[in-house]
């Protein structure tokens, strides 16, 4: 059973910049070893933390949509928290988020319709 | 008649809630996301707690999408703890 998971990471930010995509990519491989897909990588860069975390006062963000079973998404998550240049993780499910973008979506579809019918019908009800 | 009279004197009797809600039109957002800090902002005071619905007037499923929001900007140092700093 494959989900859509959201990535967020928060990397050590005294390691080069340009390093990121790299090292990222390759814990990545776990997912791909594992028949899963990688739909988006979007790196921050670096950003001011709103408390300290390990004395550090900023951060590397990067945001990975994937595609992947629960296992690989595990491993992915517990090989980046061995790892000293991470600082923090989060993975999310993104179905609920696609969920609430698709039904705002629908909701304003709805409301545009509903706008252009009644100026129709008052033209309507003028003739 | 009793039916009658009971319902508007029940009003007067919580004259404090409904001082209390008044919030000055519901914020509108669309989806709220933990990582729009932009918008989460809204819903959090000075001090960095999450705004009581009676204040941002949204809905209870909203203001539950909101708290958790917040809650998940935290944990990623989006957002601030609620703390007397500042």
């Amino acid at each position: 059973m494959t989900h859509q998971y959201e990535l967020m990471v928060i990397l050590d930010p005294e390691i080069d910049e340009r390093t990121v995509a790299p090292s990222l990519d390759k814990f990545l491989n776990v997912i791909r070893n594992d028949g899963g897909t990688i739909d988006n990588i979007d790196i921050w860069g670096r950003r001011r933390l709103a408390y300290e975390i390990n004395k550090k006062t900023e951060g590397i963000y990067a945001v990975v949509n994937f595609t992947a079973n629960s296992a690989a998404t595990d491993e992915l998550d517990r090989q980046l928290k061995l790892s000293e240049a991470v600082m923090r993780t989060k993975v999310l499910r993104a179905e609920e988020g696609f969920a609430l973008v698709a039904a705002e979506a629908k909701r304003a579809e709805a409301k545009a319709a509903r706008a252009s019918k009644a100026p129709a019908k008052a033209a309507a009800k003028d003739a | 008649m009793a039916g009658k009279s009971g319902g508007p004197s029940r009003k007067p009797a919580r004259g404090k809630g409904a001082k209390n809600a008044a919030p000055a039109k519901a914020i509108r957002v669309g989806v709220i996301d933990y990582k729009d800090v932009a918008t989460l902002r809204k819903f959090i005071s000075e001090r960095g707690k999450i705004r009581a619905r009676r204040i941002t007037g949204v809905s209870v499923q909203e203001q539950r999408l909101i708290a958790r929001a917040v809650k998940n900007a935290r944990e990623m140092a989006l957002l601030p703890y609620a703390g007397s700093g500042r």
